[in-house]
Order: structure tokens, then sequence, then C-alpha cells
């Protein structure tokens, strides 16, 4: 065909090129409007916050519920601060699961809560070393302790004290062992508790100060050495979880499911504490 | 115009350009307008055809009002039957040449229209390239689209701004011939815009000569040449024998009047408004001077004769162009030109004494040069 | 391989690209023949979110669309849902990130039009939009198609917008950038790896098309 026929695209005295051409355009529209047609999540099913470091532990639950009832859920995962600003601004989470109580009582103050909270686990801090780190993890942070001093530790992960719980935690921790001036300038801070698991564990940062429960998992075990730390040390590390205002049956029937031994049992599987 | 037909332009611009303008052109005449680049030609074309807004003024055409400052009226373009071809030609490149002249047709059954549309591309002979695109054509006959195109649009102008710059001389000769040929089947004005003054000498039934934003002189090309009305336009018209002498002299039955021109007293027919001791300007076409035949010398040579010493030759195929220091100090080079044959017969070569003489009735005094 | 977040984010870009090219194409045809001075002002102002960080962006947009500012209110006044976290939202973010994208190739297309054209068209005495349609269309085609494909390659991508704006909603603002991160943050590298080799794909064959579909086959006369 002559190189110069020109483009005339969808106009009716166009000619070989703009017939090409406008074949070309509807296979490009059917690719754009054929993914309309794959199946997408129900928006109905019940859409829940919860706390990075349940991650592994609300699958398994919400694996199990749906095999109980037939139900699919809608996580997101993200640190308890961000998620409760996310909450305040009307996202339109309809449970949420935070690691950190006061943020919960909180928004049922701003009543924007339609049952009273509960609090389903207890978590703890966990100090960890990657397989092949020049120090040992203990729970008296001496390993850490000696690895500071002789600079072998140049990164250390938690996660952001500004609005994770976990973080928050970690500080208090590294406070009570005396240890946070030597380790404040050489953090690596995860967004959650999650992001920094990912920088301990890969190697990113020497170690960190983490949640077991996210060591719990097959993709996170066995990559290096950890130890629980004294829960002393730091306040008490309660998810709370509560039913927000746009909530329905089928997510109050979670809410409950949550309560349940089975729930239970999954959580301290995973390294919680169960307090019901 | 008393009856109503052809084109009226009195403008006045103020900026970018200043340009201040009144003339008319009749149905059927071609009017070029010439001068330096950027005198504003092409703008006078832009602002007849509406993509520039004057300052003040007013066109007519015909019966029907394109601009008027006063009224506050300005007809725009797409509302004006203008046909124009501009200097680059401007065809659409995604289209045939067909579909381009097609676009000018207005409105009518489609098949009236293509039929209509080949028509003109015959008349401008580029019969059965229709299909063809503009890259596919050469200069000449993308000329000829633009100004097929022109015309099926039936305007009541044809504007033309310098329609044949673009091409080669062999195509320019032939695109120009075409164009004196279709002129026999327009009954509309035309006005063409070039920088040369031979091809408006060609084309041209009057040539106006615009320079700094004015027309300096609007007539025949016989007439410019003959009579320019200042400097300027003998310069732009070609004459280069441009000189200022006193007045020497005036014939008592006032039939002649003699100017000092260095030594020479020059005779020329009598002119009014002119007194002895008079600085003037003047000055003669090229083909005003006839050259004295050498070792010859005839009656009719000896008008105004003059004599010096050839400084310059320069040969251009047939025609040879001298340039002759007169035989005084005072008086400045003269210039002219004799067929090739001419020259070698009388053996004018650089150095060679030369004896001219200036015809009086060529001699054309423009104006005083005191002031 | 998130289906879902897939399934997101071609519709986000789909129905940016739908709604957003028809606009800019306006635009730039409108903006290619005004003065140099208010051109290049106009210009300036629809090129800001190209050079703004994202989350300068997602923070703008964030706070007027929240309830208590004009968009969220308006929005809520219309449809008593919120604009933040939801897929419109995130569509008219989508949009407003992408305006350069999709304006400047047309602008420069509509330029290099020139104006002969535009006058040469006057002068057949064809209205403003046959002009249009038959002339500055076809020859700007291919700079409209370029914004065309840029938009959606880039709202394929799109993540700080996105996350400060949509929130991370499976099936309403979990895009498939949004899925790569979280599944990064879920120790699941195999799946993240998978859905950026799909987007990398995409985007690899949205620019060849646009290189495909942009070969001019005609030369601007210039005499």
């Amino acid at each position: 065909m002559s190189r110069y026929n020109a483009i005339s695209p969808v106009f009716p005295d166009s000619n070989y090129t703009g017939l090409m051409i406008r074949k070309l355009l509807a296979s490009l529209l059917l690719t754009f409007l054929l993914p309309g047609a794959l199946p997408a999540l129900a928006s109905d099913s019940p859409l829940v916050a919860v706390a990075s470091g349940m991650q592994f532990a609300i699958r398994e639950i919400a694996d199990s519920f749906q095999q109980d009832t037939g139900i699919e859920l809608r996580i997101t995962l993200g640190a308890s601060g961000k998620l409760f600003r996310q909450i305040e601004n009307n996202a339109p989470f309809e449970l949420f699961i935070a690691a950190d109580d006061s943020l919960v009582q909180k928004l049922e103050q701003m009543q924007r809560t339609r049952a009273p909270r509960v609090i389903i686990a207890r978590g703890r801090l966990a100090v960890f070393a990657a397989h092949g780190s020049p120090w040992q993890a203990d729970a008296e942070l001496r390993g850490l302790a000696s690895a500071l001093d002789a600079n072998q530790v140049t990164k250390f992960a938690i996660a952001n004290p500004a609005h994770a719980p976990y973080g928050q935690r970690a500080r208090e921790a590294l406070q009570s062992a005396g240890l946070w001036a030597q380790v404040k300038d050489r953090l690596v801070i995860g967004e959650n508790v999650a992001q920094a698991t990912q920088f301990a564990i890969s190697g990113a940062a020497q170690g960190g100060i983490i949640a077991p429960s996210l060591l719990m998992s097959d993709k996170t075990s066995n990559r290096g050495e950890y130890a629980l730390l004294p829960e002393a040390w730091h306040q008490p590390i309660l998810h709370s979880m509560v039913l927000l205002q746009n909530s329905d049956e089928t997510t109050m029937k979670f809410f409950h499911y949550l309560q349940s031994a089975k729930a239970q049992q999954i959580l301290s599987r995973n390294g919680f504490t169960p307090v019901l | 115009m008393i009856d109503g037909k052809g084109i009226e332009v009195a403008i006045r611009l103020d900026d970018p350009v200043s340009l201040e303008v009144e003339f008319k052109v009749s149905d059927k005449e071609l009017v070029a307008l010439v001068g330096p680049s950027g005198g504003g030609k092409s703008t006078i074309l832009r602002i007849i055809a509406g993509f520039e807004k004057p300052t003040a003024g007013r066109i007519s055409v015909g019966a029907q009002q394109w601009y008027d400052s006063q009224q506050k009226l300005f007809v725009q373009p797409r509302h004006r039957r203008v046909g124009m071809v501009f200097q680059s030609y401007a065809l659409f490149p995604h289209l045939s040449a067909l579909e381009n002249v097609l676009e000018a047709i207005s409105e009518r059954p489609k098949v009236d229209r293509v039929e209509l549309a080949n028509g003109y591309l015959e008349r401008v002979n580029l019969k059965g390239l229709g299909k063809r695109r503009p890259d596919q054509m050469s200069g000449g006959q993308r000329q000829r689209v633009a100004v097929a195109r022109a015309l099926a649009r039936e305007p009541d102008v044809l504007l033309l701004d310098e329609p044949f710059s673009a091409v080669d001389k062999v195509t320019r000769i032939r695109l120009q011939r075409e164009l004196v040929d279709l002129r026999s089947d327009l009954s509309i004005p035309i006005i063409l815009v070039t920088h040369d003054i031979e091809e408006a000498a060609r084309l041209a039934d009057r040539i106006a000569v615009l320079h700094e934003g004015r027309i300096l002189q609007m007539a025949t090309h016989d007439k410019l040449s003959k009579s320019p009305v200042n400097t300027d336009v003998a310069r732009l018209v070609g004459i280069r024998n441009i000189f200022s002498s006193r007045v020497a002299g005036i014939d008592n039955e006032q039939r002649s009047l003699e100017l000092q021109w260095g030594k020479s007293l020059l005779e020329m027919p009598y002119r009014n408004g002119f007194a002895i001791g008079q600085t003037v300007t003047w000055c003669i076409p090229s083909d005003g001077i006839v050259v004295h035949r050498r070792n010859r010398p005839s009656r009719g040579e000896h008008e105004n004769p003059v004599f010096g010493i050839v400084n310059e030759i320069f040969q251009f195929g047939q025609t040879t162009e001298l340039t002759i220091e007169v035989d005084d100090p005072d008086a400045h080079p003269l210039h002219c030109s004799v067929p090739t044959h001419v020259a070698e017969r009388n053996e004018i070569s650089v150095g060679a004494d030369i004896g001219l003489s200036l015809k009086a009735d060529m001699i054309h005094i423009m104006g005083s040069a005191d002031s | 391989m998130d289906w879902g977040a897939f399934n997101l984010s071609l519709q986000l870009a789909f129905y940016t690209v739908l709604l957003l090219v028809p606009i800019a194409m306006l635009t730039a045809r409108w903006l290619a023949t005004q003065p140099a001075r208010r051109k290049a002002i106009i210009e300036a102002l629809l090129t800001i979110p190209l050079i703004l960080p994202p989350t300068v962006m997602g923070f703008f947009l964030l706070v007027s669309m929240n309830d208590t500012h004009a968009l969220g209110k308006i929005w809520r006044s219309l449809f008593d849902e919120s604009l933040v976290f939801s897929f419109e939202g995130l569509l008219l973010a989508s949009i407003l990130v992408n305006i350069p994208f999709a304006v400047q190739p047309a602008l420069r297309a509509f330029e290099g039009i020139g104006n002969d054209m535009r006058e040469a068209a006057a002068t057949c005495g064809m209205s403003r939009w046959r002009t249009f349609r038959r002339i500055e269309f076809p020859l700007a085609w291919s700079g409209i198609l370029t914004g065309g494909v840029l938009t959606f390659a880039h709202t394929l991508g799109e993540f700080g917008v996105v996350l400060m704006v949509g929130g991370n909603i499976p099936g309403e603002t979990r895009t498939i950038s949004i899925a790569i991160y979280d599944q990064v943050q879920s120790f699941d590298n195999a799946s993240a790896a998978l859905m950026a080799g799909v987007l990398l794909a995409i985007s690899v064959l949205a620019i060849s098309i646009t290189f495909l579909l942009t070969r001019k086959p005609y030369i601007r006369i210039r005499a």
C-alpha cells in the first residue's frame, strides 16, 4: 500500500489505512472493556481495616470464616495510626482492628462506632537478628548493646513511632533498656511493622524490633533468630477491634467470629496472647 | 467604482507595521503590488482576506462591505468570498488534490461537486491528477492545485501572494502564461503580490509600488518607467540613472528646458513648475540611452551627446550592460545596455572611449532637490 | 495475581483517558492559537502536576476532596458518598494528575499545523467545526493519540497520589501498583513480581502501539 495514504481516522472518506486504524482501535477498546467482565470482588463484602502486625493471623481467620460461612472479606492492612486517620476522614471501613486500644477508644468518643469495642489479643515485641548477623538476639538486648558499641549495627529497623503502635512500643522498650540514645540515629523506619520486618529479614537492616506474629508464617520463619522482649519494658500492645458506623449484619458476623474459640486459637498459633 | 464592481480598499494599520493605502482594482483588472520585502504587501493581502484587522478604514467588493471601521463592521474571513493563493500554497497535506479543491466548493449534491472540482483541476492543466496528494506532486503542480482551489471558491476577488516564487524559472514562465490564459475566463479583480518588477510588468495591468507601507505610485509599467514620481519608485522600477542637476535654461517659447549635468547641457521638452537655478532630481531609463556607433556618427545620434570611458562591462547572454564614466568629474556614472552583438561590433571594451546620446523625451524630472 | 486490582487499574486508566483526552484535545486546540504570553502562562499552569511531587499533589487533593472542603462537600451533597477513598475520587485525581501528559503532545501537534492551514481553510469558506474535523484533527491526530497513550500508561503506574487519595480499599481503590506494594509488605514477592511483570508488559505494549500509529505517512509541504 502506498506510504502516502494519510491517517484519516474514523471518518467516512478514509481509506485502507483508516480501516486498519479503526480495527485497531476497536480491539484496543475491547481490551480495556474486557476487564470489566472479569470477576471483581463484590463491593458489599465486609471491608476490614487491620493492623499490619496481624496480617497472617487475620488471613487465616478470614479463610476459616469463608469456609464456614461462604462470606469473603476485603482486608486492608496498615499501620494502626494511618488507618485511624483514614477512618477519621470517612474511609468506608466497616470493622477496625488496631494494635493500640487508645485509638479505638478515640473512635468511640468520636461516635463513629456502632457497638462497644472488644480487645481480642495481646501482642509482644521481638528483637530480631537475621542469619549471619554479627550479633545475637537475646531478651535483655545485651547482644544488641555490645553490637552497637562495636559499631556492628549501623541500621536497625522499627516501625514508625509516629503512627504505628509497634513502633511506639519499640521505642519504649529501647528506652527502658537504655539503648535509645545510641540507636536512634541508626534507625531505619518502616511505614508499618510489616515493612520494618521486611527490612530486618531481608538484611537491609542489621536487625530490628518487630512483631513476633509476623515471623510465624512460612514466608518469614527461619530467616533469623529472635527473642521476645519483657512486657514490662513497654506499654501493653492491646489489639482492640470495633464495628464502625457503616457496618452491616455480615460484618457483625465476622466481629463475633473473631471472638470465637477457633479464632482465638489461630491468634495464639500466630504469636498473640489471647485475652478472651 | 460607480458601477459598484471591483474592489475598493482604503485602510490604515498602526502596528505591528505602519501601513496606509488606498486603491481600487476593477473587475478583470490585475494589479501587482510591488516593493521591497517587509513593505507591507503581504499584509495588505491578509487584510483584504480578513486575517488581520486594520486600525481604521474600509474594504468593499462590488456591492458588499467587508470592513468598515466607522460602522464597526468586520466580516469574518470564511464569510468573504476571497480566493487566496498563499506563498506556501497551504495545501492540505493529507488530502488529495481533488479533495483540496472540494473543500472550497460549498453545499451542493456530491456528484455535482466532484464534477465541478474536476473541472477546475482540468482548467489548471491538472486533469487526471486529482487523486495525488501534495507530496506526490511537483512544485508547479502544487501551485496549480492552490489556484484551482482558490478559483473553486468562486471568489469575488483573487489574491495571489508571490505565487511563482517557489518554482524554477522554466516552471515560472509556464505558470505565468497559464495565469494570463485563466484571466480570460475571470471577471473578478486580481491582486498579485511580487517582489519581481519584471514579473509585474509581464502580468499586471497596473502596478502599485509599495514602500514602507505607502503606495508611492500606481500606474502601468510603462508610465512608471517613463515618469516615476520619485527616486524610490525609479529605483524600484529598475532605473539606475538617477541624478541631480540645476535647471540651466528655459526656452522663451516654453518648448524646452535645459539641465546642467556636469559639463553637458541636456535639452528636454518643457515641463511646468521649475525655475532657472533650481536643482532637480531627474532620471533616464536604460533604453533612453543610445550608444554611438564607433567612427560613424549619424545625425539622429547627436541628441544630447555625451562622451565618456567604459568602466564596467557585464555580459548577460544576449545583452551587455555597461557602466560609463562620463567625462566629467561631477557627473555620475551612466548605466545602459546594448545587444551583445552591437557591443562586439563596436569593439566596446573596458577603458575604451564611447559616445552616447540621451534621448530628450526619455529624460524625466521627478522633483525639486532643494528642501 | 490480583485480578481485582488489575481490573481496577485498567478501568481507572480507561476512564481517565475517556474523560480527559477529549477535554485535553479541545484545550490544546484552543491554546495553540492563543497569543504567546497567555499561552506560556497557561501552559505553565497545566504543567504543574508534572513537576509537583505526587505526595504534594496527593496531599492537596486529599484536603480538597475531604467532606469538609469544597469538592468533597459538593460530591457528598450530590451522591451522599465520600469522594475520598472512592473510585470516583481516584478518577478525579487521575484526571488532574494526567493533564500535562494529555495536553502537551496534543498542543505541540496543533501548533505544528501552522496558521496557514487554518487560514487556507477559512479562505475555502470552511466553518470552524469543519476546519477542526477535516483539517486540524487529522493533522494533530498523532499528538492526541500520544497524549492518550501516555495518560493510559501513566495512570496504570500511578502510586503516590492513589495511595494518599484512595487508601487501599480492595475493589475500589486498590490499583495494581498499590497491590504490588501490598504484596511486598505481605512478604509475597512472587506475586509482586508477577504483577510488576504484567504492568511492564502493558506499558511496553502501549508505547509500541503509539510509535506504530504515529508514524507520519505524509510530509509537511514547505514551499
